[in-house]
Order: C-alpha cells, then structure tokens, then sequence
C-alpha cells in the first residue's frame, strides 16, 4: 500500500492549479496595462500542463514502462497568447499610435474569471483526493487501536 | 498461512481488497490532477472481476505451495495474493477539444465509491479482529 503517491499526485495537481490561478490573477491584474519591459502591451499569459509519471516503487516503474502507471501533472511551460492585441481609439493616451488607436492587452476578463472557477474546481478536487487518501490511511491506522 | 485456522479466507480477502482499492485511489488522484491535461485519458485499476474468480477457485483442487521457491501453477497464481488487477483506461463519452478525457463528476463518484468500499473492508476487519477477541476471552 502506498499511500503517499497519492498524496504526491495530488499536490502536485494542486500546484499546477495554483500556478494557473497565479497566471490568471496575472492576466486580469493587468488588463490594461500598455506598458511591458519587453515593450508593447501586456500578452495574457497561459500554463500548458504535461502528465508525467509519478515516481515511485519499482513495481510502478515498471508498470510505466508500458505507459499505464500513476501520473501526475506538471506545468511544461508558460506559453505567450500571441493573438493580435485590443484596439481602442484613445488619442489622448500617451501611448496611442499615429491614428490615436491605443493597443490593449489580449486579455478577455470574462473568459479569465472562467478560467478561474474552472481552476478553483479543480484544485478543490485535488484537496479532496488528497483527503479521500488521508482518511483511508487513519481509517487502516484505526485497526491498531 | 500457518495461521489460516484462524485468520480465515475473508481476512485474506479483506487485505487484498484494502491493498487494490489503495492503488485505485492513486489512479483516481492521477485522474483528478490531470483534469486539465490536454491529450490525458483516464485510467483506473479493475479487480472485481479477478478477485472473485480467485475466491471461486479456491474451492477446487490447489497445488500447494509448501516451499517458498515453487511457482504456483497457471491459472491459479496463488490465489487471492497472487490478484494485481489491470489497469484500464475509462475515457469520458467525449473527449474534450484538447483530448483530454476526464471527467470530473465522473472521477468524483468513482473517488467516493473507492472510498466507502475502502472504509467498509476496514470496518469488517475490525469487527473480525473483535469477534476473534470475544472467542479468546471466553465471551466476556
């Protein structure tokens, strides 16, 4: 019985949520914001998520080897949405162009407060994986008393 | 066993039990942290099926395995210990537009279920362990 992995996987689901909730709070925290130090406006930002093999005993090792082990989740990469930027005819901006269109960041508030119920979802079901785990383990440690 | 006498088949079969749902809890974690994962599809480690035909064959004519180093015959692989179960992908009926296969709800139900079985085995394993002290103590 190892009920570690378990833990270990879910922790690890519950980073990966956590980095995207900090990604989306970044996306909507900025918004607005023209300015970068790369220059332009902001770009919303985006977590892809990779499974990876949860590493463990060696009888799951070598379940892997055939790719039907436990896996659990990292986060692979920050990816740049590179979709074109909001225009907003605003000539009394300072950073307006030529013709007084100012670009905004690419960031949909709206999709990125679903993005974040969808985030919070998921990281509640990792906390209850990681509890379902907890409680058998105390459930087995209860036969001792 | 050489306490088979006493600590009898459901014991046997309660620890096994105790032992899989284990592993099936640690598929159904994977499942949940990779919700988001595009491309993931779920697995889950089937032993209902396997268990039970291992308890049904217990009744049938058995080699022993009287020495450590015998290999327990085809078919039988020791019975109730030898079950390992296999591990079995269970995709949503449709797949997400990234692939990915998860179904939460899905997932959520099968983490409950696992869960109460779980409990379930423990608690008769109690109650075994409890009826087995009412017999030593003479009923009192």
């Amino acid at each position: 019985m190892d009920f570690f992995s378990a833990m270990n996987v879910s922790s690890s689901g519950m980073t990966a949520e956590r980095t995207r909730m900090n990604l989306i709070s970044s996306n909507i925290a900025n918004a607005n914001a023209t300015r970068t130090p790369e220059g332009g406006p902001y770009k919303r930002k985006d977590p892809v998520f990779s499974a990876v093999p949860a590493e463990g005993s060696f009888a799951s090792t070598l379940g892997q080897a055939g790719g039907r082990g436990v896996k659990k989740v990292e986060v692979a990469l920050i990816q740049e949405d590179q979709t074109p930027p909001r225009m907003q005819y605003e000539p009394t901006h300072p950073d307006a162009n030529a013709e007084g269109y100012v670009a905004y960041p690419n960031v949909n508030v709206v999709g990125e407060m679903a993005d974040m119920i969808s985030a919070t979802r998921a990281y509640e079901a990792n906390v209850t994986a990681a509890q379902a785990a907890k409680s058998m383990a105390m459930k087995a440690l209860d036969l001792l008393r | 066993m050489a306490l088979d006498g006493i600590f009898n088949t459901t014991i046997n079969l309660l620890e096994k039990n105790l032992d899989l749902r284990v592993r099936n809890q640690n598929f159904i974690s994977a499942n949940l942290a990779n919700a988001e994962t595009p491309g993931y599809i779920p697995t889950n480690l089937s032993f209902e099926g396997e268990l039970k035909t291992a308890l049904k064959s217990r009744g049938g004519t058995e080699a022993a395995v009287t020495n450590p180093r015998h290999i327990p015959l085809k078919g039988q692989a020791g019975g109730i210990d030898g079950v390992r179960g296999t591990v079995i992908e269970t995709p949503a009926g449709s797949l997400g537009r990234d692939g990915n296969g998860v179904e939460l709800e899905n997932e959520m139900g099968k983490l409950v279920e696992n869960q109460i079985l779980y409990n379930a085995s423990v608690q008769i394993i109690a109650k075994q362990f409890e009826t087995l002290k009412t017999a030593i103590k003479g009923g009192i």
